[in-house]
């Protein structure tokens, strides 16, 4: 049974469409929903939330009918909102608490757990503090953790590494990693930001213009391009250059030093090695080209387009 | 080394699913018994119920007693004798306090959580707008009774202990009834209008000060049309008039200012309360859904 099912939806905001025929099917895993801003990601979450109804097509949770049943399906679901969140007379003790209480959760259990997600998201002894003195780093942990309070099946998370510093950014998806790893936690995180999406998921959902222009999973999207390598040498490299050219090698410079290598047909990759050895050159990497997620998203965008 | 797993477990507890706004009543009162001014707002209050107890027992206790020495002092004070009368002025004398608290309670309530996208959270939740709602104006009405219909209906019971005979019960068992209606009467109107004027405006501060504005307003224009007029009629479209001509009815009190029904009153504060609650719940739905 898929976790996700999302069928034919189209989601209007007045006479903008925000959704229009969006279509996927998420079984479970970490999965990232990516897409330039305001490309409907947001409006594909809050429509698995039962936020936006759907005025064409068909959305279910668990399967669970959405509107219908939102209420059923937000008890198995953590949602992390994009926008910061923060309540700011109340710690983030009393805050959590309140949240596993509407859960459903005595006021013993909610404490308890109020303290075991604050604890995995390493928010320390400023738990006690009022919301108002937290950093935006210490608000994203607050958010990580309401979600988590319930312990959920699905975790909905809306750019979660918005306005943290680099460092702030690599705990947060490492936390973020952590709970997909360790528990059967479907996570969908959506984000512009490609190597967030990278770091975490196994799959991903593309969309462009609210419809989905690519999906599938991160090793099938970013698959190996056939006869193409990334190079760096050494020294030498006009000699080598013009060894490849008159081998009838394709070659592109690239930005960060590489040399992007397209082998003729049916050649041997290994002959890149026998012209370096013929131009006295040392190669210092050598790997078979991939699809960048970059290059998905682009070409995903021109298609669009 | 910690003393337990610091890491991810399983919640394998159970989930209350009903009455999911009690819940919110309960954190809202939670905050503000944390809040000095509230505290400060409220022992004001208590103060006067501490007087009307007082005046309780003097009179039950020293009064009832033609021995006491204290009596022919206690009866030269006017007003001493706890007649319906006095819980009527019980109650018009809280209304400025109810007012207050609810206007430091309730003037934030709803758009510092929509500031402060607290929203989005709350409504991930298995809650709905009428969860949030209810439990929004039930704490105002909850805060707004402890101060008003509770220490009054305490008093009528205290009064109905110290009587000497059972001859006060059959004057007095409708007293809490009336008390309780007049509370409501007070308290309902400000636990919907000061929400609504928060879910309406972005600041609590402008929904603060629309919220005083619209009394004196009202209460000013009622003035100006009875004077140009000439009809004291005209005082019924002043929301405090309105309401203490209910209060009239209820407690029997003949000092009318103008002689509209109180069933026009009834209307006036009962339809101020729809549409405030309207606004409430057009707002508060348009957060729940989105489109």
């Amino acid at each position: 049974m898929p976790v996700i099912e999302v069928k034919d939806v189209e989601v209007c905001y007045g006479d903008l469409k925000a959704l229009n025929g969006v279509s996927c099917c998420i079984e479970g895993g970490t999965v990232g929903l990516l897409g330039p801003n305001g490309a409907g990601k947001s409006t594909l979450l809050k429509t698995l939330l039962g936020f936006n109804r759907a005025s064409q097509g068909e959305v279910r949770v668990f399967d669970r009918l959405l509107p219908k049943e939102a209420l059923a399906v937000r008890m198995q679901l953590g949602y992390m909102p994009e926008r910061e969140v923060t309540s700011p007379k109340v710690s983030a003790v009393s805050f959590i608490t309140y949240c596993g209480r509407l859960f459903g959760m005595s006021r013993v259990d909610a404490m308890e757990r109020t303290h075991e997600v604050l604890n995995y998201v390493g928010l320390g002894e400023a738990r006690y503090r009022k919301m108002e003195t937290y950093s935006t780093g210490m608000l994203q942990r607050v958010k990580l953790a309401q979600a988590l309070v319930h312990d959920p099946k699905l975790l909905l998370l809306d750019e979660p590494t918005n306005g943290l510093d680099p460092q702030g950014r690599i705990e947060m998806l490492e936390l973020i990693r952590e709970v997909a790893a360790r528990r059967r936690v479907t996570i969908i995180l959506s984000s512009h930001l490609l190597p967030d999406v990278q770091h975490v998921c196994d799959s991903l959902i593309l969309i462009q213009g609210g419809v989905v222009a690519r999906a599938g999973s991160i090793s099938e999207l970013t698959a190996v391009l056939d006869r193409c390598y990334e190079v760096r040498i050494r020294d030498n490299k006009e000699n080598f250059v013009t060894g490849l050219s008159s081998a009838g090698f394709t070659w592109i410079d690239q930005q960060d030093g590489n040399l992007f290598i397209t082998t003729p047909e049916q050649t041997d990759p290994k002959s890149i090695f026998e012209i370096a050895h013929q131009h006295s050159t040392q190669i210092r990497h050598y790997r078979p080209a991939r699809h960048s997620l970059a290059e998905v998203f682009i070409q995903a965008a021109a298609k669009e387009e | 080394m910690p003393i337990y797993e610091q890491t991810y477990r399983h919640y394998e507890g159970e989930m209350r699913r009903r009455f999911r706004w009690a819940i919110i009543v309960e954190q809202e009162l939670r905050v503000l018994a944390k809040a000095k001014p509230f505290l400060m707002l409220l022992l004001v209050a208590l103060l006067h119920c501490i007087l009307r107890l007082l005046q309780v027992v003097a009179f039950d206790v020293v009064i009832q007693d033609p021995n006491n020495p204290l009596t022919p002092l206690l009866n030269q004070i006017q007003g001493i004798m706890v007649r319906e009368q006095m819980f009527f002025d019980f109650l018009r004398i809280q209304t400025p306090l109810v007012f207050l608290i609810a206007l430091y309670a309730g003037s934030g309530m709803i758009c510092n959580d929509m500031n402060n996208n607290l929203m989005d959270v709350y409504f991930s939740k298995p809650i709905r707008w009428y969860d949030y709602v209810l439990g929004k104006v039930l704490s105002l009405t909850a805060v707004g009774l402890s101060i008003t219909a509770l220490p009054a209906i305490a008093l009528v019971i205290l009064h109905n202990l110290l009587a000497p005979s059972m001859k006060l019960l059959t004057e007095s068992w409708f007293w809490p009834v009336s008390i309780l209606a007049f509370s409501l009467v007070i308290v309902l109107p400000m636990a919907l209008s000061i929400p609504a004027a928060s879910a309406l405006l972005r600041s609590q501060n402008y929904a603060a000060i629309v919220i005083v504005m619209i009394p004196v307003a009202c209460s000013a224009m009622a003035g100006v049309l009875a004077a140009v007029l000439q009809d004291r009629n005209y005082l019924i479209i002043s929301f405090p008039m309105a309401v203490n001509r209910i209060g009239q009815y209820l407690f029997h009190d003949r000092h009318l200012l103008f002689d509209s029904h109180w069933l026009w009153s009834m209307l006036f504060v009962g339809g101020t309360c729809l549409v405030c609650l309207w606004i409430i719940v057009h707002k508060v739905r348009r957060s729940e859904v989105a489109a």
